[in-house]
C-alpha cells in the first residue's frame, strides 16, 4: 500500500479546524419568550462564559471528521502493487469493422470489446505507455503512447463502430510499426475474429488477442440492383439475401419505393446459402427503392433463430432515370449514327443540317448535340459528340487531315470502351486533331489521338477525330457498344454510375466550373457543402460516405455567370451528369460484404500466429497498481449525503411528510376517516 | 351598551353590545350549596322563601299560616308546614395573573385574561353574584373592591383597564397563598394564569384548600403551544431575564410540545387529584367559543 501524492495528507490539518470550530462558543440572537421554564429541560447546548466550551458528542461532528478523513486519503490515491500482466509498452488494437456491430453479446460487440479492454488497462505497468489503434474503415490511432490512464480510457471510449469491412491488415501493421520502436513491446487485439481471410502481415512482436461474439446467427442483403431491360420501359429489381446461420430461417423481405411498401416476400434460407430475388413490379417515376429484412412470423412465433445484426438488414438502390432523352445530330446525315442512337431506350433523334443549324430553335432542349463534320463556330452549353471536326474549335485543334497514321494501345479500362474491341478496326482518313488539355486519350494514334473525351467547361464532351464513314467501325459489333457507352457517359445513362458504394468509399460529384460547390445531403438528414478543390474544378471528392443509405448531392449554382474556362483532364469515371437543383444527384451506400455479415466469430489463434513466439521479457513487465481513490470518492459522496440529511434532518423531514400527505391511499382513508 | 356609553376608564376594546346580551343568558353554576349573605338566585343550606319545594315539618306554635299545606290537612287532618329552599347570593372570585410572562404572545395573552376575566365577571354579575377580582403581581394579589349587580359592570371594566403585567419575577403560590387567606365567603374561583412557575402545583393547592369550587383556566399563545422558532437562539425569560440556549429545530420543538403535553397533563392530574377544574385555553379561541363553549363543556358555567 502507497500513496501516489502523499503531501495530500496535508489535507488532515482541517480535522483539528473542524474540531476548533466545534469547540468555539456559537454567537446566538437573543429571542425573547414568555417563559424558560419548559426549555430548561429540553437545553442541548451548555452555555459557557468562555469563549471555548467543552466538545460534546455530536454526529455531525463525526461525520464531518469522517468525510475530511476521506477526502484527504481520496487526494492522496492510496494504491497496492502487484505483478503486470502486460508489457511496459502495449498497443491495443480495437477491431471497429461492421461485424463488431452485433449484438449477440450486451450490448454489442463494440461495446463488449471496449470494456474488456478497460479492464486490461488495469494490467500494464505503472509506468506502461499504451498506444490505442481503432481499426474500422481505416487504421487510426487514437491514442500513441499514452501513460495517463484517464487519457487511454477516453481514446478506447472514443472508438466508435463503423460501417465498412475492416481485416485488421492495415491497423495491425501499423501497430507492428509503433510496437517496434519500443524493446519487449507487445500488441493486444480485440477483436470478433470473423474474417474469412487472415490478415496478410507478420508481425515482429507477440501478439495476444482477446475475442468477443458468441453467435453466428445472421442474415443479410448481400446484393441490390435495379436495372432497365433494353426497351428502357420495365425496371427490374435484383435482390440477393444471405443466410449466414446454421440453421433455416424465414425472413420476410419488404420492399419500398421512395419509402412506400411495394411488396414484400417470405423467405425461407437453407443454412450457409443465399436466395435471389427479382422483382419486376416496380412502380413508375421511382428513383429510390429500399429493401428490408424482418423476421418472418409463423403465427405468433418467429421464425428462425434471431438476427444479430441489423446493419446489413436494409439496403437501397438507385433506380436508373427512365426520362426521355432528345439528341440532335447536325450534319449531312449518317445512317449508322441514327441506326446506333435509335437503338437506345428513351432516346428520341432529331436531324438538322449545317445550313440549318443557325436557324434551329430550341437548341437548349435537347440533351446531346452530335455534329457530324460540322463544328459551329459558337459550340452550345451542352454535352456534345462530335466527328470529324474539320475546323479548330473548342473541341480542339485541328492540324491538318492523315491518310497514313499508327494507332495507338486504345484505353482499354476507360468506360467509353468497356465491352468494345478496337483490335480489328481500320481507319482510311482522320484529321489530325491536338489534345485538349480537358480531355483524355481514348483512342490514341501516332499523330494526334483519334477519340478523346473528358469534361469541357462541365459539359461531358467526346470527339472521334475521324469520320466513321472512313472507317469500318460502324459494321463491327463494337459500335452499337461504343454508342451506348457514349450515351451512358453524354447522357448520364450509365447503369455503372447508379451501382451503390461500399461505406467509406469516395465518390467524384461533378460540377460545373462556375458553380460554387456540392450540398451534399446524408441518409440521417444532416447537410454538408463541399467547395470546389480549385476554380474552375470540373469535380468535387465527396469522402464521408460512411452511413449506409441514400445520399443526394446539389450543385450549389454560382449567383452570377462568370464564364470562366475550365480546364481539367479529368474525366468524370463514374459517368455522373452534373447534379442540378432540379435534378439532384442521389447514390447509395450499402454493406454488401459477406466478410462483414459473416459475424462467426473466431478463437483469435490466427491473429495471434501472426506474432512473434517469444515471450515478453520478464525485465520488461513491471508492477501494475489498483488504485483505491473511486472507492474512497464513492464513500466521500455517501458520507456527504448523509452529513446533508442530518443537518437538513428538518427540511427532509418536512419533505417526506409531504410525500406522506401526497399518498393518494392515505389521503383517501384521511377522507374516509 | 354602546361603545360610547362607557366610561373613559375603561377599553373600548373589551366587549361590543352584542357579546354582552349574549353573556346575559348565562349564569356561574356552583357545584354546591353555598351560604351567601344577601337574596339571590343561588340554592342556600338554609330554608327560606322562594319557589323550590324541599320538605314538609310539623306546624308548631308561631309558625306562618301561608306556610301550611291545605290540601294535606284535608286527607290526613294534620298540619304541616312547606319547607322552600332559601336562595341566596354567592361570591364569585376572578384572579388574573398579571406576571410579566402574562405579556406579549399573538394573541396577547393579558389581553386575552383581561377579556376572559370581564366576561366572567359580566355572566357573574348577570346571575347577580357578587365579584370578587384579584390580580397576582409579584407575592401578592391585589384586590378590587367587590361588585353585584350587572349596573357595576362599568365598574369591572375599568378595574381590569388598569391591570398591566408587572415587571420583574411574580411568586405565583405567595399570591394566590395571600388571596386565599383574605376569602371569608366561599364560592366559584376562577384563576386565569399562564401558570409558568416551577411551584405552580403548590400554588393550585393553596387554592384548592380554600374550599372553594376552583377552575384555573390555563391560558397559552400560539407561540407557547408551537413555537416559530429556528436556528441557534439565546431564549429570554421576560420574568427573570435569564437565557437558555438552544437549537431550535423539528426534534427540538417536537421535544418542546411533548414538554408542554406531558406538563398540562400533570397539571391537570394534580387538579383532578384536588377536585379542581383544569380548562387549557389557546389565546386564539374566540371569548364567544370560550364562555358558550368551553366552560359550558366543563361544567363551569351553565345556560
Amino acid at each position: 500500500m502507497g500513496l501516489l501524492a502523499p503531501l495530500a495528507l496535508i489535507g488532515l490539518i482541517t480535522i483539528p479546524i473542524i474540531v476548533a470550530f466545534y469547540m468555539l462558543r456559537l454567537r446566538r440572537p437573543s429571542q425573547p419568550v414568555s417563559s424558560t421554564f419548559l426549555w430548561q429541560q429540553l437545553v442541548r447546548d451548555v452555555e459557557a462564559n468562555a469563549p471555548w466550551q467543552r466538545l460534546k458528542r455530536s454526529l455531525l461532528l463525526l461525520l464531518q471528521l469522517l468525510l475530511a478523513l476521506l477526502l484527504a486519503f481520496v487526494v492522496a490515491r492510496p494504491f497496492s502493487e502487484h505483478p503486470a500482466g502486460l508489457a511496459r509498452d502495449l498497443v491495443l488494437v480495437i477491431d471497429a469493422s461492421a461485424s463488431m456491430s452485433a449484438t449477440d453479446v450486451f450490448p454489442d460487440r463494440l461495446t463488449a470489446a471496449k470494456r474488456l479492454a478497460q479492464e486490461q488497462l488495469a494490467q500494464v505497468p505503472s509506468d506502461g505507455r499504451v498506444s490505442v489503434i481503432a481499426a474500422g474503415d481505416t487504421a487510426r490511432v487514437v491514442a500513441n503512447e499514452a501513460t495517463d490512464r484517464g487519457r487511454i480510457s477516453q481514446a478506447i471510449e472514443s472508438v466508435t463502430a463503423s460501417t465498412s469491412a475492416s481485416d485488421l491488415t492495415d491497423a495491425l501493421k501499423l501497430a507492428n510499426s509503433l510496437a517496434k520502436r519500443a524493446r519487449g513491446a507487445e500488441v493486444l487485439v480485440v477483436t470478433d475474429d470473423a474474417f474469412s481471410a487472415s490478415p496478410d502481415v507478420v508481425l515482429e512482436v507477440p501478439v495476444r488477442v482477446l475475442t468477443v461474439g458468441r453467435e453466428r446467427d445472421n442474415q443479410a442483403i448481400a446484393a441490390l440492383a435495379v436495372r432497365a431491360d433494353p426497351s428502357g420501359l420495365k425496371r427490374t429489381l435484383f435482390v440477393s439475401v444471405a443466410n449466414y446461420s446454421g440453421s433455416i430461417v424465414g425472413r420476410s423481405l419488404q420492399i419500398l419505393a421512395d419509402g412506400v411498401p411495394v411488396t414484400a416476400r417470405d423467405l425461407y434460407l437453407d443454412p450457409l446459402t443465399r436466395a435471389d430475388v427479382v422483382i419486376d413490379e416496380l412502380p413508375p417515376g421511382a428513383s429510390v427503392v429500399e429493401a428490408r429484412l424482418a423476421p418472418a412470423t409463423d403465427g405468433d412465433e418467429p421464425s428462425g433463430p434471431p438476427d444479430y445484426m441489423p446493419l446489413d438488414d436494409a439496403a437501397w438502390a438507385i433506380v436508373p432515370p427512365d426520362r426521355l432523352r432528345r439528341v440532335l445530330l447536325v450534319g449531312p446525315g449518317n445512317v449508322y449514327i441514327q441506326n446506333a442512337f435509335a437503338l437506345l431506350p428513351n432516346v428520341e433523334l432529331y436531324g438538322a443540317t449545317a445550313a440549318q443549324w443557325p436557324t434551329t430553335t430550341g437548341k437548349d432542349k435537347f440533351d446531346l448535340i452530335v455534329f457530324d463534320g460540322f463544328v459551329p463556330p459558337d459550340l452550345p452549353n451542352k454535352p456534345i459528340l462530335a466527328f470529324a471536326p474539320p475546323q479548330t474549335s473548342p473541341l480542339g485543334v485541328v492540324l491538318g487531315t492523315l491518310d497514313e497514321f499508327g494507332m495507338g494501345q486504345p484505353a482499354v479500362n476507360d468506360p467509353l470502351l468497356r465491352g468494345v474491341d478496337l483490335t480489328r478496326l481500320h481507319i482510311a482518313r482522320t484529321q489530325q486533331m491536338e489534345l485538349p488539355a480537358w480531355a483524355r486519350a481514348v483512342l490514341p494514334g501516332s499523330d494526334g489521338p483519334l477519340m478523346y473525351a473528358g469534361l469541357r467547361d462541365g459539359q461531358p464532351t467526346a470527339v472521334f477525330a475521324f469520320d466513321i464513314s472512313d472507317s469500318d467501325l460502324p459494321l463491327q459489333v463494337a459500335w452499337p457498344i461504343m454508342v451506348s457507352n457514349l450515351a451512358g457517359e453524354l447522357l448520364g445513362l450509365n447503369a455503372a454510375a447508379l451501382d451503390p458504394l461500399a461505406p467509406s468509399s469516395p465518390i467524384d460529384i461533378p460540377i460545373t466550373p462556375d458553380s460554387q460547390g456540392v450540398r451534399v445531403t446524408l441518409p440521417d438528414g444532416t447537410v454538408e457543402t463541399l467547395p470546389p478543390g480549385a476554380t474552375g474544378a470540373s469535380s468535387v471528392t465527396f469522402v464521408t460516405t460512411r452511413q449506409l443509405g441514400v445520399y443526394r448531392a446539389e450543385v450549389i449554382p454560382a449567383p452570377a455567370p462568370s464564364g470562366s474556362p475550365g480546364a481539367s483532364p479529368r474525366s468524370s469515371p463514374s459517368g455522373l451528369g452534373v447534379a442540378t437543383e432540379d435534378e439532384p444527384l442521389l447514390f447509395a451506400v450499402d454493406l454488401f460484404s459477406s466478410d462483414e455479415s459473416n459475424i462467426r466469430p473466431g478463437d483469435g489463434a490466427r491473429l495471434t500466429a501472426l506474432g512473434t513466439d517469444v515471450p515478453v521479457d520478464p525485465a520488461n513487465v513491471g508492477t501494475a497498481r489498483d488504485e483505491f481513490w473511486p472507492l474512497l470518492a464513492a464513500l466521500t459522496l455517501l458520507f456527504l449525503v448523509i452529513e446533508w440529511l442530518v443537518y437538513e434532518r428538518d427540511g427532509a423531514r418536512r419533505v417526506l411528510n409531504g410525500l406522506r400527505g401526497l399518498n393518494p391511499l392515505r389521503r383517501s382513508a384521511g377522507k374516509a376517516a | 351598551m354602546k361603545r360610547e356609553l362607557l366610561p373613559s376608564s375603561v377599553d373600548p376594546t373589551v366587549f361590543d353590545e352584542a357579546f354582552l346580551r349574549q353573556l346575559e343568558r348565562l349564569m356561574l353554576v356552583t357545584k354546591k350549596a353555598v351560604r351567601g349573605g344577601m337574596k339571590g338566585v343561588r340554592r342556600s343550606v338554609k330554608r327560606g322563601q322562594s319557589v323550590e319545594f324541599t320538605d314538609y315539618r310539623n306546624y308548631t306554635l308561631g309558625d306562618d299560616l301561608r306556610a301550611l299545606d291545605w290540601n294535606l290537612y284535608a286527607r290526613l287532618e294534620k298540619l304541616f308546614i312547606k319547607l322552600f329552599i332559601e336562595e341566596e347570593d354567592v361570591n364569585v372570585h376572578i384572579l388574573v395573573d398579571a406576571s410579566a410572562s402574562m405579556e406579549g404572545g399573538a394573541p396577547d395573552k393579558m389581553l386575552f385574561a383581561k377579556r376572559a376575566a370581564a366576561a366572567l365577571a359580566y355572566v357573574g354579575l348577570a346571575s347577580y353574584d357578587r365579584i370578587s377580582m384579584a390580580v397576582l403581581q409579584g407575592r401578592v394579589a391585589r384586590r378590587f373592591p367587590s361588585v353585584r349587580g350587572t349596573g357595576r359592570v362599568f365598574q369591572v371594566l375599568a378595574d381590569l383597564s388598569g391591570v398591566q403585567p408587572a415587571p420583574g419575577p411574580t411568586d405565583l403560590v405567595s399570591a394566590c397563598r395571600h388571596y386565599a387567606a383574605q376569602i371569608t365567603q366561599r364560592g366559584p374561583l376562577l384563576l386565569i394564569s399562564d401558570l409558568f412557575d416551577a411551584n405552580v402545583e403548590r400554588a393550585i393547592s393553596e387554592l384548592a384548600g380554600t374550599r372553594c369550587d376552583v377552575a384555573i383556566l390555563h391560558t397559552l399563545s400560539t407561540d407557547e403551544l408551537d413555537p416559530p422558532l429556528e436556528g441557534d437562539l439565546r431564549l429570554v425569560d421576560r420574568e427573570t431575564g435569564d437565557g437558555v440556549n438552544v437549537t431550535a429545530d423539528l426534534y427540538t420543538i417536537d421535544a418542546y410540545k411533548s414538554r408542554l403535553a406531558a406538563w398540562q397533563a400533570r397539571l391537570e392530574e394534580v387538579s383532578t387529584k384536588r377536585r379542581v377544574a383544569y380548562v387549557p385555553i389557546p389565546t386564539t379561541l374566540p371569548l364567544a367559543d370560550l364562555v358558550f363553549a368551553e366552560l359550558r363543556r366543563r361544567n363551569v358555567v351553565a345556560a
